[in-house]
């Protein structure tokens, strides 16, 4: 794509229109590209049913303790993803896909980012745990562009992927940045849409989680000369201690997790996990409302309720 | 003296085991005589005349015969040699290519194009070293791995629609070759990435520092290119030595802006250039893993005949200033750098001129000091490149979805004086042409309608064609396969071969996403066996040999290829099946709901059976009192009590309840007011 002849940078896909820095880079490596990212070839890669002749670097060859990161942008609506104008992914298809991965253990924690518009409900159907997801709009919102490159004469980048790459320039090295910082970085009103995630799989905190959970960062290496000093004895000790927790709070997690698949059956989504729904009655009066069927009952609630009213009435009257 | 004898006796092991170390080091390269890995890279820069520049890089590496088990590499890249052992690979060719080779402006003849020339998108061709009913599977794992290792679509070649086996007419010919293209696959810098982590230096070190890539991807044409032969046959116990040839051509324009402004009056002098002007960056130092390492400069014997014309009209000596020792004061051009030889072609006894190439060695050349070659125009040249015998074109002929033609016409250029020459000899003097052609099932060729024109005059087929080999399509199974060989007068001017098609139909299923923009027809390749494409510089010391130089001096045939084409086929409309579905669902759902309306339905049926059941009980109070217990007992038990299905009836109960609502009110204000 970006050798396109109509591409006036070729080799080069900029983020900004002051073309200051370069995306594509120098060692890019692209594995689907195509004709072939196709609805199949993502569900095969992500359940990793391939056929034997395909090489080991178009696999994602993942065990019970990776992290992976998904990201999708594009166009969308409600519950799909187009593919190459042509075909969609729905979002039962990604969740049975996810469900099938959880099974075979395929990961540890996925965290699922969708740049379309109506990106919420690509992951609606998700009931496998240790799945973070966040969208770039709700069901009725459409997601916007960022800005127009007139030299260039497209749209150069979207607006949610603008500020998640916008939080991660501000990063140095040393930043110790969660996963709860960025997304809170989002700016309802700058993205033009409500930045939508679904923790409700994801039993860690998010105030936890580093954002190097998931992405991977770039170090800058150092030569040096001189050997390499072991720590001194005062700071060996904490780090042991940290080394200590970090592995009981993986134990924790080790455990809760077998515990959730022996007794794991499909349960309805509890409404109360999702961010935005309140805990009003009034709500759940409307609920119970939308879900009565009988308008008999109905009528047989408001007679019981007028029979007090009567009594009141005719000892007021007295 | 026995405690003097162990220490003594401790330091002869010592001496005899570092001796033994020293010769079993030695003893790899020089007792066994068996060669040691080595790693060349070449770059070749050369003015085109319609004022582009071509660059050539060219990488070698090989690696030795050794034994099967312990084979350890250094230089040499793993994964290359892991293909060739596992799928029996005796020779290969992977490129990658974007644009098309100008054969008119930048020539046919020169072993570069001849090799370099290629067709958009991606070829591969390979030949095997197993029986003949192994070789379609190790092709399909062979396309697989190619797949992975260069990020591109390569895999689409392993369904016997997509690749063929040419019998004679494509070179290197073989029974056991296989050969296929996709020409619309794009390259980019994901392709170059895995290409360059194959060189021991990767781009980090060497020439192929020079490698920025958009200006790569900014050329008229570029083109990478892996070829890779087995040497030796495998013999029990032996793995077979390999060599590895990575070429990367390119043709750049030189941005005339960034040259001097002192000529910009002078609109028809070539545009100066210089490395660091077309890439950016300047050489700063040779790849320490490299055998040799250079840069080489040729001028075309055109512009050699030019230059030494305008020479000679100006200053009236014979003295051949090109490879005198002040060749900077040419009349015509100035080099930055100085070139450390200078190789004159062995004049062949097709022409009288001979091309004249400058070679610098990088070995001197570090990081305090890069290696920066820049050429400065002071005169307006004009040059022709010399071209092939034939110039083939192909087109497509005819209108409409249903049929058309493929027409393929060589026109005879008229720069080679030497090949009528040739054949003077003999009157009759004929031009061997051979065509190879592959047109996918889709697209079905009537070979008898194959018709030939010489001199815009139609001839018999039998007279023209001496031999012909056709492999008809079957529909998704295999494309179609033509080879021919032609013999044409040597006075041809031109000659055209037409052949008429009917286009097919495919299912749905086999649509790309954007089918609309038509199908691709691989480019033919026409080649000329009895021309060879060489040029010999002979060089004095055998002990430096330049893989490119050899190269060139190989006799391979002249080829050329055709234009890709594009046939529009008959797409159908994609949102069909949706229309019929729901077409059909809609006619399915009236018919049925009326057939089940007008068997079942009874109007008012329910009204009339509860009127029968009211008018059987005479009393109204324990009708009101059943009514109240059926409610309270309703309101109990919710679910298996269904609501009623009628809407007159819910009309009928609702307003009995008010009016009971009322009556009861009515009664309590009455009484007790």
């Amino acid at each position: 794509m970006a050798c396109n002849t109509r591409n006036k940078y070729p080799a080069q896909v900029f983020n900004n229109e002051n073309h200051r820095l370069n995306l594509y880079g120098d060692n890019v490596e692209v594995d689907y590209r195509g004709y072939e990212v196709t609805v199949e070839n993502f569900l095969r890669v992500l359940t990793g049913r391939h056929e034997t002749a395909v090489p080991r670097s178009k696999r994602l060859l993942s065990d019970e303790g990776s992290h992976i990161l998904l990201y999708m942008t594009g166009h969308g609506g409600d519950e799909f993803l187009k593919f190459q104008d042509s075909e969609e992914l729905q979002s039962h298809d990604l969740a049975d896909a996810v469900k099938q991965m959880k099974e075979k253990h395929r990961f540890k924690e996925l965290l699922i980012m969708v740049d379309t518009c109506q990106a919420a409900t690509l992951f609606n159907q998700l009931q496998s745990p240790g799945v973070l997801a966040i969208g770039s709009s709700m069901k009725g919102e459409n997601s916007y562009s960022h800005h127009l490159d007139s030299d260039v004469g497209v749209s150069v980048v979207d607006r949610f992927t603008y500020y998640t790459l916008a939080f991660f320039e501000r990063l140095n090295i040393y930043d110790n940045a969660s996963l709860s910082s960025l997304f809170s970085s989002y700016n309802p009103s700058l993205l033009m849409s409500t930045a939508y995630y679904r923790k409700d799989l994801y039993k860690r905190r998010l105030e936890e989680v580093p954002v190097t959970n998931f992405f991977g960062s770039v170090m800058e290496t150092i030569h040096t000369d001189a050997a390499y000093k072991a720590l001194s004895r005062r700071n060996s000790g904490r780090f042991e201690d940290e080394m200590s927790l970090d592995q009981s709070v993986h134990h924790i997690e080790r455990r809760m997790l077998i515990k959730v698949n022996d007794g794991y059956e499909i349960h309805d989504i509890n409404p109360e996990g999702e961010e935005g729904a309140s805990k009003c009655p009034w709500s759940t009066f409307r609920n119970k409302f939308q879900k009565a069927e009988n308008v008999d009952s109905l009528v047989n609630y408001g007679l019981v309720a007028m029979i007090p009213l009567l009594v009141i009435s005719t000892w007021l009257v007295q | 003296m026995a405690l003097l004898r162990r220490p003594l006796l401790l330091l002869l092991l010592i001496v005899t085991h570092q001796f033994l170390q020293f010769r079993i080091a030695f003893g790899s390269v020089n007792e066994e005589g068996q060669k040691q890995e080595e790693f060349y890279e070449e770059l070749l820069l050369k003015p085109l005349p319609d004022r582009k520049l071509l660059t050539h890089f060219h990488f070698q590496s090989s690696a030795p015969p050794s034994t099967s088990n312990g084979r350890h590499h250094h230089l040499f890249p793993k994964a290359i040699s892991q293909l060739v052992l596992k799928f029996q690979v005796k020779e290969m060719e992977l490129s990658f290519t974007q644009g098309r080779w100008n054969y008119e402006s930048w020539g046919g003849f020169d072993p570069i194009p001849s090799s370099n020339a290629k067709p958009p998108g991606v070829e591969l061709w390979a030949v095997f070293d197993a029986p003949q009913h192994l070789i379609d599977a190790l092709w399909k794992n062979l396309t697989h791995t190619l797949s992975g290792l260069f990020c591109a679509s390569i895999n689409f070649l392993e369904s016997s629609t997509a690749y063929s086996a040419p019998e004679w007419s494509f070179p290197p010919a073989s029974g056991k070759l296989r050969y296929g293209t996709l020409p619309r696959e794009a390259v980019c810098t994901e392709n170059l990435t895995p290409w360059l982590k194959l060189l021991p230096c990767r781009d980090k070190a060497g020439i192929s520092m020079l490698l920025d890539r958009p200006s790569i991807y900014r050329g008229f044409y570029h083109s990478q290119r892996l070829h890779l032969t087995s040497t030796g046959s495998g013999s029990e116990g032996m793995d077979p030595g390999i060599i590895l040839e990575q070429t990367l051509t390119v043709v750049l324009q030189p941005d005339s802006q960034r040259a001097s402004l002192a000529h910009a009056s002078e609109k028809h002098i070539q545009p100066s250039w210089s490395l660091s002007s077309i890439f950016g960056k300047q050489i700063s130092g040779r790849c320490v893993l490299a055998e040799t390492s250079s840069v080489y400069f040729l001028l075309d014997k055109g512009l050699v005949a030019e230059l030494e014309h305008i020479h000679k009209e100006n200053e009236k000596s014979e003295e051949n200033v090109l490879i005198s020792e002040k060749f900077w004061n040419n009349p015509s051009f100035e080099l930055s750098a100085k070139p450390d030889r200078i190789f004159i072609e062995e004049s062949s006894l097709l022409s009288k001129n001979a091309s004249v190439l400058y070679k610098f060695e990088i070995e001197k050349y570090g990081e305090s000091e890069p290696f920066d070659l820049g050429l400065f125009w002071k005169t307006p040249v004009v040059w022709l490149c010399q071209q092939a015998p034939l110039h083939a074109n192909r087109f497509l002929m005819g209108s409409g979805n249903e049929r058309g033609a493929i027409a393929i016409s060589l026109k005879s250029t008229q720069s080679s004086e030497g090949f009528m020459g040739s054949n003077s000899n003999d009157e009759r003097c004929e031009l061997r042409v051979d065509v190879f052609q592959v047109v996918p099932w889709y697209v079905k060729v009537y070979f008898h309608s194959l018709q030939v024109f010489v001199d815009q005059q139609p001839k018999a087929v039998s007279d023209i064609i001496e031999k012909i080999h056709v492999s008809p399509s079957k529909d998704k199974v295999s494309p179609g396969v033509m080879e021919l060989v032609l013999t044409l007068p040597c006075s041809v001017s031109s000659a055209v071969l037409t052949i008429e098609f009917d286009k097919g139909f495919l299912h749905i299923d086999e649509y790309p996403p954007d089918a609309n923009q038509g199908f691709d027809i691989p480019s033919a390749i026409v080649s000329f066996p009895n021309f060879h494409a060489r040029m010999v510089f002979l060089e004095n010391d055998s002990l430096n040999k330049s893989p490119l130089l050899s190269k060139f001096q190989e006799k391979s045939p002249v080829m050329s290829y055709t234009e890709v084409l594009l046939v529009p086929l008959t797409t159908p409309d994609f949102s069909m099946p949706y229309n019929v579905i729901t077409i059909t669902c809609t006619v399915f759902a009236l018919y049925f709901g009326s057939l089940l309306n007008a068997l079942r339905r009874r109007v008012a049926e329910e009204e009339r059976f509860l009127k029968d059941k009211a008018a059987k009980k005479m009393d109204r109070i324990p009708l009101l009192l059943s009514k109240l217990s059926a409610k309270l007992r309703g309101r109990h038990l919710e679910g298996p009590q269904a609501p009623p299905a009628s809407s007159s009836f819910i009309n009928s109960k609702s307003v009995l309840k008010v009016i009971l609502i009322a009556g009861l009110a009515v009664y309590w204000q009455y009484y007790f007011s």
